[in-house]
């Protein structure tokens, strides 16, 4: 038995338990029968490991070079290195979503395992969401729409080998795995809001059951997006990172609803208000996943992540359209049992400042889809070929984007219900000052765009109302506890580490800001033609072409620019090179960076002399802070593992009811 | 009072340097170059301007933009040659003149729509007069310190 044959029957086999699970958590859920649980859960155990086992055979036979399968051949060479061979796994439809598919088992397991044991009774309802999602991808994978092990009658001897760009960078390992396990896992909070409507609960449960699931997906799709960034930075070969593209924008609007949703989620919690919104939230976060992925895999919109066409695109419609009407018919037929309890305090209070913030967070989701679909529209309806690129969005998104960093500085610094001035004034004496300071930076580097500008002036105010919180708290713990401030320091997020850990959050956010104007606002670029030995000057850095020369691989052939750089106290050696597949029709750029904490050095052989080598067009671009794009990612991975780490246990006298506490003596 | 002394010093500070940075300057020609071709489409890449494409395609349309703009044509003059030649479609940023207008509008409605519905849900009047709790509110607060603790134990 080949492992196509085996992966083959493990999706088949797969299929028929979830089918089962579903049936069996839906009774268990309705009689509240123990046994029909006990086999669900057997179902989602053995459910899982047979995806896996299924995901683990495609790679195997990617890495053996089995071009008896169809997707094999399309995919893969025997050229192919060993690690761009596995990594196959993702690099086109059937095979992402296989592990899609994967995740998903593994999510449902979960909830199976782990969530049922909690709350029982939603959890299992959630169960049979889960398992009702987990079909449909199922019988995708089994199906011709997306079956991944399709045999061919006769096997080439050699296959087409992976798309060019796929095997250019190792970050290809990372990113789509992070995206999808972020995309992934926000289909668990939905399951639990869907079975809190079914069930009628009214309460919040489900959403302190799923907080920290929200958190860590919304975590991973974060980073998978930074990490999307910075392949795109490393392989397209355009100086950029981010280029408003369809796929782009996909990621990033389920993104967007998620981290309002992480903001709403604590007014419920702890106003207990908001309620419907939560719940549209979730459902817009997990609706716009499964968008993302319909526009990516059905051929609509013209994108570098595009997947070959198939019959993929109607079904994930067809799911998305399901998922919507059944959602939204819930939510309204459940509306009367989500009373909120109370209303939201004066404007100057914190629920208000969240209120404001998931406005303009809807507003730029909202923006992204509409100049996403707006050309498909456009078209559709009258003919009308236009375009809406970069200019449109960063018009529209930066404003939006500058709001929101005002925002995360005033949100944390007011109480809730509301502030009076003393509070005020003592929230926002420093961090004002800060932001003047951020302000002069700006202007004494000599930046002269006035959202660049505001940034940096935005960015100190939010760095400093961070600061002086963590001041406050281990000053507080200092006097409280006799800690040092060191051990105070790590107390604070060992304690109340979801407070500390977003700030932390907010610092990262703090650098991608800075990162991105700064960037943007002061990129500089030349191009020349040099013979070598050449020069060309550029931002104070002198680039010298040493030698141009051609490099033999088995899997791909070379062109590689020496260039030799010198200036501004550094001196590197970058290797530009245009790289030729023979998969692929013209050559792929693949840019030589010079990595730096102040300026990243990023070099393109844009052309040269195809007969005697003897000249190569040389583009450089002078990119400033972009690295701290790439660090500000890791601090927001970094924070929102501290806020999802579960904090030590209290001690028991704590848990004295607090009516009967003493007032504290002051 | 040294608090708002501080804070008006500050926002001073602020409003300054915004307009410095906003006074009008008379952009070199490298500048206009960038300015214009960021917002043209390259025509042989998936949506990346001509000023951020190393493609042939664009880098012949920079040479262009570069040679219109040595020959003293304007900014719209430029624009408008490139749209006769492409059409619409060559502007990254759809006018806002056309009928595609409504994807600017939409945004800004967005906006005013959610702040007005916001507004609605957030209690009138101003800040919390008084700074001194009352007994209930005391209580209130005791009662939030806990459910805190409890969340963030």
């Amino acid at each position: 038995m080949s492992a196509g044959d085996l992966g083959a029957a493990a999706l088949r086999a797969a299929l028929f338990l979830a089918l089962w699970g579903t049936g069996a958590a839906a009774y268990a859920s309705w009689r509240r029968d123990a046994r029909a649980l006990a086999s669900a859960r057997i179902a989602a155990g053995v459910g899982f490991g047979l995806v896996v086992l299924a995901a683990v055979a495609m790679m195997f036979a990617l890495a053996t070079h089995d071009f008896r399968i169809l997707y094999v051949a399309e995919n893969n060479a025997r050229e192919t290195p060993l690690f761009y061979s596995i990594i196959g796994l993702w690099a086109a439809l059937e095979g992402s979503i296989l592990l899609w598919t994967a995740i998903l088992a593994g999510a449902t397991a979960y909830v199976a395992f782990r969530g049922t044991a909690a709350i029982p009774r939603l959890a299992t309802t959630a169960l049979v969401v889960m398992f009702a999602m987990l079909t449909f991808f199922l019988l995708l994978i089994t199906t011709p729409a997306a079956d991944p092990f399709v045999r061919l009658a006769l096997a080439p001897d050699n296959g087409n080998g992976p798309n060019a760009l796929l095997q250019n960078h190792p970050l290809m390992a990372l990113h789509p795995p992070l995206l999808y396990l972020g995309y992934v896992l926000t289909s668990v909070p939905f399951a639990y809001a869907i079975a809190s409507l079914i069930i009628g609960e009214g309460g919040d449960r489900w959403l302190i059951a799923t907080r920290r699931f929200a958190l860590v997906s919304w975590a991973l799709l974060g980073v998978g997006i930074v990490a999307g960034a910075w392949w795109s930075y490393a392989v397209l070969g355009w100086g950029g990172y981010w280029a408003w593209d369809p796929v782009e924008n996909a990621a990033i609007m389920p993104w967007l609803t998620a981290t309002a949703y992480l903001h709403s989620v604590m007014v419920e919690e702890k106003r207990r208000l908001l309620r419907t919104w939560n719940l549209a939230l979730v459902i817009a976060t997990f609706s716009l996943t499964i968008l993302g992925t319909f526009l990516t895999r059905s051929g609509v919109v013209n994108s570098v992540h595009s997947f070959t066409q198939s019959a993929i695109g109607p079904l994930l419609l067809g799911y998305l359209v399901t998922i919507l009407v059944l959602s939204v018919g819930l939510l309204l037929w459940r509306s009367g049992r989500l009373r909120d309890a109370g209303a939201v305090g004066a404007p100057l209070s914190r629920e208000a400042i969240f209120l404001f913030q998931n406005v303009i967070f809807m507003v730029a989701m909202l923006t992204v889809l509409l100049g996403t679909l707006y050309p498909l529209i456009a078209e559709a309806i009258s003919g009308a070929q236009l375009s809406i690129g970069g200019p449109y969005f960063d018009r529209v998104e930066i404003p939006l984007g500058l709001a929101l960093l005002f925002l995360m500085g005033v949100g944390p610094q007011l109480p809730w219900h509301g502030a009076s001035r003393a509070t005020l004034e003592r929230q926002f004496t420093a961090p004002l000052a800060c932001a003047a300071g951020g302000a002069l930076v700006a202007v004494a580097t000599g930046t002269t765009a006035i959202g660049a500008v505001l940034t940096y002036a935005l960015a100190a105010f939010v760095a400093a109302t961070v600061v002086q919180e963590f001041a406050r708290g281990i000053r507080a713990r200092g006097v409280l506890h006799a800690e040092g401030a060191l051990t105070a320091f790590a107390n604070l997020f060992r304690r109340s580490g979801r407070r500390y850990g977003g700030y932390v959050v907010h610092l990262g956010i703090v650098l991608v800001a800075l990162a991105i104007a700064t960037s943007q606002a002061r990129t500089v670029d030349a191009e020349r033609t040099l013979a070598p030995g050449e020069t060309l000057v550029i931002a104070g850095y002198a680039v010298r072409l040493d030698a141009l020369r051609a490099v033999h691989e088995p899997q791909r052939d070379s062109v590689v620019a020496d260039l030799e750089i010198t200036g501004n106290g550094a001196s590197s050696q970058l290797h530009p090179a245009l790289v030729q597949y023979p998969s692929s029709a013209s050559a792929v750029g693949s840019p030589g960076i010079g990595a730096g904490v102040r300026d990243d050095l990023y070099t393109i052989l844009a052309a040269y002399d195809q007969k005697a080598l003897s000249w190569a067009t040389i583009r450089m671009r002078v990119i400033p802070l972009v690295s701290w794009l790439w660090l500000g990612g890791a601090v927001v991975g970094i924070g929102a593992v501290i806020a999802a780490l579960p904090a030590p246990r209290r001690r028991i006298a704590r848990q004295v009811p607090l009516a009967e506490a003493p007032a504290p003596a002051k | 009072m040294t608090a708002r002394i501080v804070i008006a010093a500050a926002l001073l500070a602020i409003a300054a340097t915004l307009v410095l940075a906003a006074r009008p300057h008379e952009a070199t020609a490298d500048e206009r170059v960038d300015r214009i071709t960021a917002e043209l489409r390259c025509p042989v890449c998936q949506g990346l301007s001509v000023k951020d494409s190393p493609s042939e395609t664009a880098r012949q349309m920079r040479d262009l933009v570069a040679e219109r703009v040595r020959e003293g044509k304007t900014d719209a003059e430029i624009e408008a040659e490139f749209r006769t030649a492409y059409g619409d479609w060559v502007l990254l940023s759809p006018p806002i003149a056309s009928w595609s207008g409504l994807v600017w509008l939409a945004p800004l409605a967005a906006v005013a729509a959610g702040v007005v519905l916001a507004t609605g849900r957030v209690r009138g009047g101003a800040a919390v007069a008084s700074a001194e709790p009352s007994a209930a509110e005391r209580a209130a607060l005791r009662e939030r310190v806990a459910r805190e603790e409890a969340a963030e134990g």
